[in-house]
């Protein structure tokens, strides 16, 4: 009985010994994959944050005419609500405070 | 005393005795409204009520009248910044280029002034004693020097905000007309102006970059003055110096913008040229 128990206590330890040296990395497929995925899925994620958010209303690979006068009309608006921008900020540096009584 | 002294001192009474009396003739006229009002009041609504009892009540009514002007003014000024704090935060939270922690304290700070403001209106409103009032008051007056601070420094980021936007948008037209420039060199057609054009309008959107991140740079640590007049000038100047940032930006802007123009103009020209040597080579 004894020896059954030293044995099975070898056993587990040489199996032990393998996975943690990575010997056993080549038989165990599905493990392997989900490491990679969850090594792979943040350099993807960080990837498409990097990634610069157009502010333009025609796709980034759209050069035609019609495209370009588009995102030209586009800048054009967004240049206006810069002088509104401006002007607040004129405005603010501007600003009376109404007379208080005491 | 010598002769000096004692000149000095007449002149001080003298100028002091100027700007006083109009204050005084000025207080005499709500008195004496006042004690007509508060008379006729009294007569109707006591008659037998003695001198004593009538000045007291003069003297409630002056308090009165006074107190309602005061509270007019201060509801009018807290109104005033309400909505302008109101306005203020609705364009904060269309920013999307600046850092989430700045929008954050911009906010912050906002909505902290609004919270003031609200409980500073309720609690004129319902002031009743005099000195308390006075105090209260004086308070607006106190936290203008904050209003004075965020209003612009929330201003001139949103300004900047902007110019991220447009400075994103017109990158990323100039990446496409680099494209059409570069098919139209790839058929022969001589692109050295559109290039040049292209160069400058990058020169100017990186200008605008920097002036867009100096205005933010330059603002957005700023801290109340507390009173402190040359705390107050420096935080005076660094705003006006974030204006000029913004304005020089804009600039920037608008020459990028206008060589978008240029080179679209360019574009079509070649297409037109090319176009017409197309025709004559097939006439020929």
């Amino acid at each position: 009985m004894m020896k059954w128990i030293v044995g099975l206590a070898l056993v587990i330890i040489a199996g032990a010994g393998l996975w943690f040296s990575g010997l056993l990395k080549p038989y165990l497929p599905g493990a392997t994959a989900l490491l990679q995925q969850a090594t792979t899925t943040p350099q993807v994620q960080q990837q498409q944050a990097q990634q610069p958010v157009s502010d333009l209303p025609t796709a980034s690979d759209d050069d035609s005419d019609a495209a370009i006068m588009q995102d030209s009309a586009a800048v054009d608006t967004q240049m206006k609500s810069l002088g509104s921008d401006q002007t607040n900020v004129d405005s603010s540096l501007n600003d009376q405070p109404t007379q208080q009584e005491f | 005393m010598n002769l000096a002294n004692l000149l000095r001192s007449i002149s001080a009474i003298v100028l002091g005795a100027a700007f006083l009396v109009p204050v005084f003739a000025m207080a005499d006229s709500d008195i004496d409204t006042a004690l007509q009002q508060t008379a006729a009041v009294s007569a109707s609504a006591n008659a037998s009520v003695d001198t004593t009892g009538v000045k007291a009540t003069a003297s409630t009514t002056i308090s009165a009248t006074v107190v309602a002007r005061a509270k007019t003014k201060a509801d009018t000024e807290i109104d005033r910044r309400t909505k302008a704090l109101t306005d203020l935060n609705a364009r904060v939270e269309q920013m999307t280029k600046v850092s989430a922690q700045l929008k954050t304290n911009i906010v912050t700070n906002i909505q902290n002034q609004l919270t003031g403001l609200v409980q500073l209106k309720s609690k004129i409103d319902a002031e009743t004693d005099g000195a308390t009032l006075k105090a209260d008051v004086q308070s607006i007056t106190q936290s203008y020097r904050i209003f004075a601070l965020v209003m612009p420094q929330a201003r001139i980021a949103a300004a900047a905000d902007r110019e991220a936007t447009i400075i994103n948008m017109l990158a990323g037209i100039g990446s496409k007309l680099q494209a059409r420039v570069q098919a139209d060199q790839g058929a022969g057609v001589d692109v050295t102006a559109m290039i040049s054009t292209l160069n400058d309008m990058s020169t100017h959107l990186t200008s605008a970059q920097g002036h867009a991140q100096a205005a933010i740079n330059g603002t957005a640590t700023l801290t109340p003055d507390n009173g402190d007049k040359t705390a107050m000038a420096s935080n005076t100047a660094a705003l006006k110096t974030g204006r000029d940032e913004i304005t020089n930006g804009q600039k920037d802007l608008v020459a990028a913008r206008k060589d978008v123009d240029t080179i679209m103009k360019a574009l079509a020209s070649a297409k037109v040229s090319a176009t017409a040597s197309s025709t004559t080579s097939v006439g020929q």
